[in-house]
């Protein structure tokens, strides 16, 4: 077909557009006095620089594959257990909550507090797979075709019968999706590990040496080979699943009921769960400083931030301190993270309406947003200053990525046949995107929003603690300058519990908003 | 009471409670197929049929009651291997081609695939897809689906073959061909057949017996010997004795 034939065409004279514009505005120094540079000069200075790459390319790459896989291996077996166990799901809730809400920029100072070595930035990366693919694991699975399910039960198979020829088949585009997201994210996790904790290779403190001297084309080079390296490893898993789930999309829509999960035990039993879920994280927190061993000085337990917060003979300055940076985060985390989480969400329900549009910006939003944030903060700096635009634009950019793959994913699943129905009856486009594709979305929007929480507050701070000089994020960065370790737990603590908090009321509103509508929730 | 190689319902009853509202599914049920017999439930939507069904699967327990399938526990019959199923829609595994799909239960039952073969294919030409052995779903149509699912239901040499609507999806012509095709694959196979259908003329050209259900509660009002003489040609479907049984149950089914 000849529209086919020419869409690699129109793609690339895009990208040569693009480029050509870039290098015409960069060569005359047009955005801020020469923050950006031609792509040329870009290119010119990462051949000057060739020599310095490998060591740095190589050391980010061990440490944020080795902690993809570790990451993954423990994220899909968790997966598998939570699918099969609602009571271990309910357990372990503060802790799935908290590893995924944790901005990793605040985690990365008390790592390297704690641990030695490579393992802050094998953790960080870990740290950053780990929910994704776990959720997808869970997602796919227990969206499982039931009838499929029956037959396998209906024959005397048992639920690992049902696993291993059903769901977990069943579930594989979903945990490549997974793999999609997490492996940039593995990326990210490294240079922020690199970037908080010292160290002389990776692109991460290769960045953070180069940030001071004000050379736009070596930081736009490390921008770039960061960005690269990120884009392939998505580009890597999004060829594999293509390959993989091609031609086994469900045919047929699936009108089972999904079994709600059974409140089981008694009331007592509820309760002691739902402490336990939200005990345990801070038993692991607890448990990991005393296995680690560092002393209570440098890590503070969870008593050790309560007593520096409230008792201690500085409590009263430290609260003051806290609250006044917690009041210049949270509004702009908010409207960054609307801004992002809505344009996302236009821009996958645009994509049933304008395919070709959509794949022909697909590379353009892969690459601006697959790009580590740290490499992109600095890069923005230049660009748009250090007022609170920066703060804004750097959320929009780090919401947007997932929740556009979340939402794209969902709207992906809706079946072939519900699709057909409006337009059978003479429904326009819009229509049917109206009656089908958003309501069938709505899960996934709200899945997105769960997802897009922690992010905003991670973005935002990124922002605070490279430029903007306010909130929690420059608090942060101020405590690891005057050692104030007391402070450096607290912000953690603080910036992760918020998180969970806001985490917990955009599930409420979903649990409402889902029954009310008779739809299961994406978990 | 109990046939050895047969289905037996006694006092089976069942309720759902979904939205705080308490739905009494099946009332004291009471049915016993014998050993090689063709049994035909009928019934309006939401009468039970489905549900009695999935209680002799061992899909659902039921509240009280007992059931029997082959002189086992339900359950205990399926991992003998002496089920099969076929549901109303075809639910194929959509990344199994149709042999494999078709070898779905040998898997479960961890039966050897490789002494079967020959069976697989011999049940994938009888329900005629020869040379689709390896076409994944997607590329079939909704007719040639179910009868993956059909040879799929007989894959194991079942003793009790149970079917849910199996033919609800297909068009009339494809529907009669079906019955027929069915009545020679249960014939050979001598297995006990119990079929869930909304059809009374599919009912009545296969079963021995047709078993009318009534919704609110669902529960058992009438049982009809079928007493035509086997196997059944084409042309009874335009016998007046055939329409005559056909009205019996249709009155049974509206009247009460």
């Amino acid at each position: 077909m000849a529209g086919e034939a020419r869409l690699p065409w129109s793609g690339l004279r895009n990208a040569a557009i693009l480029l050509a514009l870039w290098e015409i505005v960069g060569r005359l120094d047009l955005v801020a006095g020469g923050a950006l540079p031609g792509i040329t000069e870009i290119l010119l200075r990462l051949w000057e620089d060739r020599a310095d790459y490998p060591r740095h390319i190589w050391a980010t790459l061990a440490a944020s594959g080795a902690g993809f896989v570790i990451g993954n291996v423990i994220a899909i077996a968790a997966g598998v257990i939570f699918a099969l166990s609602p009571t271990a799901l309910r357990l372990f809730r503060g802790v799935n909550i908290a590893v995924f809400a944790l901005p990793p920029i605040a985690i990365a100072p008390i790592l390297v507090l704690t641990l030695s070595g490579m393992a802050p930035r094998i953790v960080l990366a870990a740290l950053g797979v780990y929910f994704v693919t776990m959720t997808a694991t869970v997602i796919g699975l227990s969206q499982a075709d039931s009838r499929a399910t029956d037959l396998i039960r209906a024959y005397g198979g048992s639920r690992r019968d049902a696993l291993r020829l059903v769901l977990f088949r069943g579930a594989l585009p979903s945990i490549m999706a997974g793999l999609r997201v997490a492996a940039p994210n593995a990326v990210l996790g490294a240079i922020l590990a690199e970037f908080g904790g010292g160290g002389r290779w990776g692109l991460g403190a290769y960045l953070l040496g180069s940030l001071g001297r004000g050379e736009p084309d070596r930081l736009w080079g490390i921008g770039l080979v960061a960005t690269l390296i990120a884009g392939l490893s998505y580009g890597a898993f999004a060829l594999l699943s293509r390959r993989l789930v091609g031609a086994t999309r469900a045919v047929t829509l699936n009108s089972a009921i999904p079994e709600a999960p059974a409140q089981t035990g008694s009331r007592a039993a509820r309760v002691m769960l739902a402490a336990g879920a939200v005990g345990l994280p801070f038993l692991m927190w607890w448990a990991f400083i005393r296995l680690t061993g560092v002393p209570d000085l440098i890590a503070k337990t969870p008593l050790g931030v309560i007593d520096y917060l409230f008792f201690a003979r500085t409590a009263e300055m430290a609260q003051a301190r806290l609250l006044a940076a917690l009041a210049e985060t949270l509004p702009i985390t908010l409207a960054g993270m609307l801004a992002g989480l809505g344009f996302a969400f236009a821009l996958a329900i645009a994509s049933k309406v304008f395919p070709r549009a959509i794949e022909a910006f697909m590379p353009v939003a892969l690459i601006t947003q697959t790009m580590p944030l740290v490499a992109l903060t600095p890069l923005l700096v230049l660009i748009l200053g250090r007022g609170p635009s920066l703060t804004l634009w750097v959320t929009i950019s780090v919401t947007f990525f997932p929740a556009f793959v979340t939402l794209a994913q969902g709207i992906a699943l809706v079946p072939r046949s519900a699709e057909e129905l409006p337009r059978a009856y003479g429904a326009g486009r819009w229509r049917e995107i109206g009656m089908v594709t958003i309501p069938a979305s709505l899960p996934y929007l709200f899945a997105a929003t769960r997802l897009t929480v922690p992010r905003a507050l991670l973005g935002v701070m990124i922002a605070e603690w490279l430029a903007t000089g306010k909130g929690l994020g420059n608090l942060l960065n101020q405590s690891r300058g005057y050692l104030d370790y007391g402070m450096i737990w607290t912000v953690a603590s603080v910036s992760v519990i918020l998180s969970v908090l806001f985490y917990q009321l955009v599930v409420i509103v979903e649990r409402r908003v889902l029954r009310r509508m008779g739809m299961a929730t994406a978990e | 009471m109990t046939a050895p190689d047969g289905i037996a319902l006694s006092g089976v009853c069942k309720t759902f409670t979904g939205r705080g509202r308490v739905v009494e599914a099946l009332r004291d049920v009471n049915l016993t197929c014998p050993q090689g017999s063709f049994t035909a439930i009928i019934g309006p939507s939401g009468c039970g049929k489905s549900t009695a069904m999935r209680i002799a699967m061992g899909l659902e327990a039921p509240d009280a009651g007992e059931v029997r399938i082959a002189g086992k526990a339900p359950l205990d019959a399926a991992r003998d291997g002496l089920t099969g199923i076929a549901f109303q829609d075809a639910a194929l595994l959509p990344w199994r081609s149709v042999r494999r799909n078709v070898e779905v239960p040998l898997e479960v039952l961890r039966r050897p695939l490789s002494a079967a073969s020959e069976h697989v294919a011999h049940l994938i030409d009888l329900v005629g897809l020869k040379g689709f052995e390896n076409a994944l779903p997607g590329e079939l149509s909704g007719g040639m689906r179910q009868r993956v699912a059909i040879a799929r239901a007989l894959a194991t040499h079942p003793r009790v073959l149970f079917m849910d609507e199996p033919f609800g999806a297909l068009d009339q012509i494809l529907r009669r061909q079906m019955n027929l095709e069915l009545q020679r694959i249960w014939n050979e196979s001598g297995s006990t057949a119990l079929l869930v259908t909304h059809g009374i003329d599919e009912a009545v050209f296969l079963a021995d017996r047709v078993v009318v259900m009534h919704a609110g509660p669902g529960r058992i009002v009438d049982i009809v010997e079928i007493p035509f003489e086997r196997p059944r040609q084409p042309r009874l479907f335009s016998d007046p004795a055939f329409h005559e049984t056909c009205d019996r149950i249709a009155g049974v089914l509206h009247g009460g």
